[in-house]
């Protein structure tokens, strides 16, 4: 299996774990979807899902962000959902990442991979060094696709 | 980890005794239909589905034969070098050219029964449909479809009737929902 050389945030990393482990094909941002457009037609404001799931045709965005941002994020698939309302995507809040976290038994690490905490290149993520995250931010910038089977 | 505590860890009851065995005399009642004429090969998948499946193979009126399946889950491991699932109890006997229902307790992210679905019908059955006497669908990662469903319940960490927290609560009879506190202070 091929791992994609970043993620943005350790939640996204951990999450790729979990579907490697059920052997379930993934992609990581492998579309960036223009929801804004200047009086230009120039594409102000784009929205990447975090992942997308081949064989469900399925995107998913994980978010274990703060309140404020995920105001944010939710108006960006609000975007989305009007602009393509046949792209089907499902919003994976932070409680929903802890619930998974604790079916699988490892709340501990909730900690560390939900907020700013586990952002990449925060500077409390840096010391952990337990956690398989790259080491410089990768915040926005699209990553090179990785086919999970 | 702080004691188990059978009673107080439990913040309420979901479903009781009595609606569980309503509700599981139904799905018999269901599937006893669909399959008139027939026989039946039930795999319940290890461990929380075992007193489901105890009830339900008994409020099914047509011939049924069991097996038993256990397939490793991510938290377990951890120490696992392949990082990939396993099956850890394999079925017993061939399924090929047979009616097959897997039996489960709850289904939510389905990635688990995604796994199964797809090893078992390598297997050649003649059909394979879901029977899951709870769905909890919020927490859906891949669209599983589910036949025989019992009760749709919300988004919270439930235990009794098999279902466990750190292998602790499934002799409980009802299902219920866990204290956060329980799990949060470990």
């Amino acid at each position: 299996m091929t791992q994609p050389s970043r993620f943005a945030h350790a939640s996204e990393a951990e999450l790729a774990r979990i579907l490697d482990y059920y052997q379930v094909e993934w992609q990581y941002e492998p579309r960036s979807f223009p929801i804004l457009w200047n009086l230009d037609g120039a594409v102000v404001e784009s929205f990447a899902p975090d992942f997308y799931l081949p064989e469900m045709d399925l995107y998913l965005e994980l978010t274990t962000l703060r309140q404020s941002l995920v105001r944010k994020k939710n108006r960006k698939l609000r975007r989305l959902r009007e602009l393509y309302p046949m792209v089907r995507i499902k919003l994976f809040y932070g409680k929903d990442f802890r619930a998974l976290l604790l079916k699988y038994g490892r709340l501990d690490l909730a900690a560390s991979l939900s907020g700013i905490e586990g952002q990449v290149g925060s500077p409390i993520a840096a010391v952990r060094t337990e956690l398989p995250v790259p080491a410089t931010p990768v915040s926005g910038e699209l990553a090179v696709s990785g086919v999970q089977v | 980890m702080r004691p188990t505590d059978l009673v107080n860890d439990v913040d309420e009851v979901l479903f009781t005794r009595e609606q569980i065995a309503q509700k599981v005399a139904e799905l018999g009642a269901q599937l006893s239909k669909d399959y008139a004429g027939r026989a039946l090969t039930l795999v319940s998948v290890l461990k929380g589905s075992l007193p489901f499946m105890a009830d339900l193979m008994r409020s099914i009126t047509v011939p049924v034969q069991i097996d038993l399946m256990e397939v490793s889950s991510y938290g377990g491991a951890v120490t696992e070098t392949s990082g990939l699932v396993r099956i850890l109890k394999d079925l017993s006997s061939p399924i090929e050219g047979k009616d097959v229902v897997i039996v489960e307790d709850i289904i939510d992210t389905g990635l688990t029964l995604n796994y199964l679905l797809r090893y078992l019908r390598g297997k050649n059955p003649r059909s394979i449909t879901i029977c899951a006497l709870l769905d909890k669908p919020a927490r859906r990662l891949v669209e599983i479809d589910i036949a025989y469903r019992g009760f749709e319940i919300p988004d919270r960490f439930v235990i009794g009737y098999g279902l466990d927290y750190a292998e602790f609560y499934r002799n409980l009879p009802f299902i219920g929902v866990l204290k956060p506190e329980v799990y949060s202070g470990d």
